[in-house]
């Protein structure tokens, strides 16, 4: 064989792209070819080189659950409460109810105001980890204010600020209702880079204890705080520092 | 497009965005323009869905996000920089005072990375589908729309420049 034919192949051996009796007369001719034995030895170096090193990305979250909601958007079209999304918000409030029931059953035991926090901790980090589910994050997938703060009249007994913090680099991704301390509260959902912030509300019932406006668990950061009668918690796995920038700037915004 | 169909694509094609955001990346080389092509090509996908004959989804979608990112630097006027092959002699001997192998592993990352950076498009594109997409020739071949030939001389072209950019240079073998 000659060298030309051979250096040719050397990429197709060595990516096993050869037929079996040319991949064997590339062998026969390296073995007696130190020049092309040579140049094989580089193209493979090169190539465990480049395919060790080389960057695999992953895609944010944030741009995953957008490309979720955008699809979801498109294969049925903004009918408001489509049986679909009916359908959906129902398998939400079960899968919710699955979870409470199983916390309740933990916390049962001890039902006192400080463990009633704790409670209200373990719940909100089970339903911010769930809602990282594919599928999960949005019942209302949009970008706009005005889209989702309507969508949880007649879903949800309150109705949450939705700010647009989009300047602040806060995007909105969208909203959902869900189940959590034993009933169903309205979740407004926002990115931060790849990061998800989920901000729950309900109506503040002891206003002698002050929601606690720095915890963190399992490397989730919670914070709370009131306003207009609604207590709102934001959960999330963002730093507390630019977790509480967040708050302060949508706390600022209603 | 039907539940089924949605579901389908949900299952088939929405696993490997992982993928198609990292071909986005080394096509764009910016992190905000691979995420708007990856979301417009995945719309895309969705819209043509009905086209898929049930190959390998992975390859096709790879495919469809080759396309936007093409379209993407056309209709931005990217210009068709390469990135300059910066300091890849200080990097290749700055190991002077012994570093751990956590450093050397991320000197060779970086020398790497702007190896691959130093490509022309055509040769970029298939040096990452085969060596971090691991697709098979054919299959590269229908990605980037051209012969099995083709990407087999392009392959060629491309580790031969990158064996120079890195410095590599076997010895004899044994």
């Amino acid at each position: 064989m000659l060298c030309d034919a051979c250096r040719e192949a050397l990429d197709a051996r060595l990516d096993g792209e050869l037929p079996a009796d040319e991949a064997r007369e590339i062998d026969r001719h390296l073995a007696t070819c130190p020049a092309c034995a040579r140049q094989f030895a580089t193209l493979g170096e090169t190539r465990r080189l480049v395919s060790e090193n080389a960057m695999r990305y992953t895609a944010p979250d944030v741009l995953k659950a957008r490309i979720r909601g955008a699809v979801a958007r498109t294969a049925s079209p903004p009918a408001a409460d489509s049986p679909r999304k009916t359908f959906r918000w129902w398998r939400e409030v079960a899968a919710g109810l699955a979870i409470a029931i199983m916390s309740s059953g933990i916390t049962f035991i001890a039902a006192n105001r400080s463990s009633a926090r704790a409670s209200a901790t373990d719940e909100l980090l089970a339903s911010h980890v769930r809602s990282l589910m594919p599928g999960h994050l949005t019942d209302v997938p949009s970008t706009e204010q005005h889209t989702v703060k309507p969508w949880f009249n007649g879903r949800v007994d309150l109705s949450p600020a939705v700010p647009n913090l989009d300047k602040a680099g806060f995007p909105l991704i969208g909203g959902r209702a869900d189940y959590v301390l034993g009933r169903v509260v309205p979740v407004v959902v926002y990115g931060r880079r790849q990061h998800i912030i989920n901000v729950y509300a309900w109506p503040s019932s002891s206003p002698e204890v002050a929601p606690p406006n720095n915890l963190s668990r399992n490397g989730y950061h919670f914070v709370a705080w009131r306003s207009g009668g609604i207590e709102y918690w934001a959960v999330s796995d963002l730093n507390a520092a630019e977790l509480h920038t967040f708050v302060s700037m949508f706390a600022a915004a209603h | 497009m039907n539940e089924g169909d949605l579901q389908r694509f949900e299952r088939v094609v929405l696993p490997h965005l992982d993928d198609a955001y990292t071909l986005a990346r080394y096509l764009l080389r910016d992190e905000h323009d691979a995420q708007d092509v990856v979301q417009e090509a995945s719309l895309r996908a969705l819209r043509y869905f009905d086209g898929y004959s049930g190959g390998d989804a992975r390859a096709w979608l790879l495919a469809i996000v080759r396309n936007c990112s093409l379209t993407w630097r056309r209709q931005r006027r990217v210009d068709d920089r390469t990135v300059p092959f910066e300091d890849a002699a200080v990097l290749a001997t700055d190991d002077a005072d012994a570093p751990d192998a956590a450093a050397v592993q991320a000197s060779e990352q970086a020398r790497v990375q702007q190896a691959i950076a130093a490509l022309p498009d055509e040769f970029r594109e298939v040096i990452v589908l085969r060596e971090v997409q691991d697709l098979s020739y054919r299959e590269i071949g229908d990605v980037v729309g051209v012969p099995i030939g083709t990407v087999m001389s392009r392959l060629a072209r491309a580790r031969r420049r990158l064996a120079v950019l890195l410095q590599i240079d076997a010895r004899e073998a044994s």
